[in-house]
């Protein structure tokens, strides 16, 4: 990493000596910048960047929190409630997941699983460990293995919407007098749930994972 | 590590997936830069990135328009025809009493992914102009906000899915719309994940340099 040399600037008093450790990317633009502690902000787009080092993890905390209570009802209520010809039969997700598969479903009953369950419990999971890991020095892996958690919470937690779609599409295309498909209170629930964990993920500092030595 | 001025730092970018610091090269035309601890894509070069951004993204407006007036699925039930379009399964939700979950479902699979387009437009239209400052930068600031939300793809899986749970009810009919919604999502998807914003940064700067020595 020598700027120096193609540096037609060279010899003026205005050069910057800066610490590697000391470049991090805006979290809106990406552009690399010099950490200036509290009153960073960016120099492309102007944006705050971090302004709130004291309470740093607290609002991802919260998030994370609101996110996880939210996922106990959206596991003990209805998902999905179909009611034909005067039987009512209401699923969970859970259970959802167990009838598509004795009904010989087995991608699909794989897909709402790992949309359903795996996913937002590997991502609360996640965001526990990280969250607690810049704080506190647990995890003695590398530092780049937490930005990989952290970047894979970030590309696959949206897909744990699937279910909620699903259920929509489905309410949506079969309301008949005789056969009808209605959404559960679990959906409010879940959607919360998902919300809440994208906040979370969002509000996290991955500048924190650099600091944390 | 020495730098003449903040300025440099536009030579180095920040892997998106391992945080290394990375410094930035000149690259063949079409090609692609890699990181050098984990060798995720950190960003291409393509002289006609422009031209080609803003056909796509009309190209992808035009599709997602398509995609909400005709129905996705249609569906023979106890003799009975029944459809579904985007907005129709939206309001079925606030109709149900589901306003949450509603609104959730409206801002992800249809105001975000309209958003994204409309914004492209402008803001490719003004790069390829030469014009609006301040308004490409306020875009592209909008554009990194509303890009994580927009879930037209998942949704489209989503249907797939749902088709998959309804073999069983009766006879489905793809409708014309459902083939517009994938030729949407496609395009979706290669927009918000092939042209990194960074790169739109670094094309809207040498714009703008070109305009002062002029
Ligand atoms: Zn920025
Ligand atoms: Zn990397």
């Amino acid at each position: 990493m020598d700027v120096e040399k193609e540096n037609p600037f060279r010899g003026r008093e205005t050069v910057i000596e800066i610490d590697e450790d000391k470049l991090i990317p805006c979290p809106v633009c990406d552009a690399v910048n010099i950490d200036k502690g509290k009153k960073n902000s960016c120099r492309r787009c102007g944006c705050a960047m971090y302004h709130h080092r004291s309470f740093s993890t607290e609002k991802s905390w919260a998030y994370l929190l609101t996110a996880i209570i939210a996922y106990i009802p959206a596991n003990l209520y209805p998902m999905l409630i179909t009611s034909a010809f005067g039987t009512k039969e209401e699923s969970t997700i859970l259970g959802g997941v167990v009838l598509l598969w004795e009904l010989g479903s087995y991608p699909v009953a794989v897909i709402i699983f790992l949309a359903s369950i795996m996913i937002p419990v590997m991502k609360f999971l996640i965001l526990i460990y990280l969250l607690i890991s810049v704080k506190y020095p647990i995890g003695k892996d590398k530092k780049a293995n937490k930005h990989k958690l952290y970047y894979l919470t970030e590309v696959v937690g949206p897909w744990s919407m699937i279910d909620i779609f699903v259920v929509a599409i489905l309410a949506a295309l079969i309301h008949l007098s005789s056969i009808e498909i209605l959404a559960g209170t679990a959906a409010t629930a879940f959607a919360i749930s998902v919300f809440f964990t994208l906040l979370a993920a969002h509000a996290f500092d991955e500048t924190l994972i650099k600091e944390n030595k | 590590m020495k730098l003449e001025n903040e300025d440099a730092l536009d030579n180095f970018i920040i892997c998106h997936k391992c945080y290394t610091l990375n410094e930035e090269h000149p690259i063949k035309d079409g090609s692609s830069a890699r990181c050098s601890e984990c060798g995720n894509v950190l960003y291409q070069y393509d002289s006609r990135l422009i031209t080609n951004a803003l056909a796509l993204s009309i190209a992808g407006l035009i599709f997602f328009i398509l995609a909400n007036v005709f129905p996705l699925v249609q569906m023979d039930i106890l003799g009975s025809e029944q459809f579904i379009t985007i907005p129709k399964t939206i309001f079925s939700l606030l109709d149900s009493g589901f306003y949450l979950v509603g609104l959730l479902c409206a801002f992800l699979v249809f105001i975000f992914p309209l958003m994204i387009f409309v914004i492209n437009i402008i803001l490719f239209t003004l790069l390829t102009i030469k014009r609006g400052e301040k308004l490409t930068k306020e875009l592209l600031i909008l554009l990194s906000h509303v890009t994580p939300w927009s879930m037209a793809d998942i949704f489209f899986i989503s249907i797939l899915v749902a088709i998959v749970k309804l073999v069983a009810f009766g006879q489905i009919h793809i409708g014309i719309s459902f083939w517009a919604l994938m030729a949407f999502v496609v395009i979706d998807v290669y927009i918000t994940k092939s042209i990194r914003l960074s790169e739109i940064w670094m094309l809207r700067k040498k714009i703008l340099l070109e305009g002062e020595r002029q």
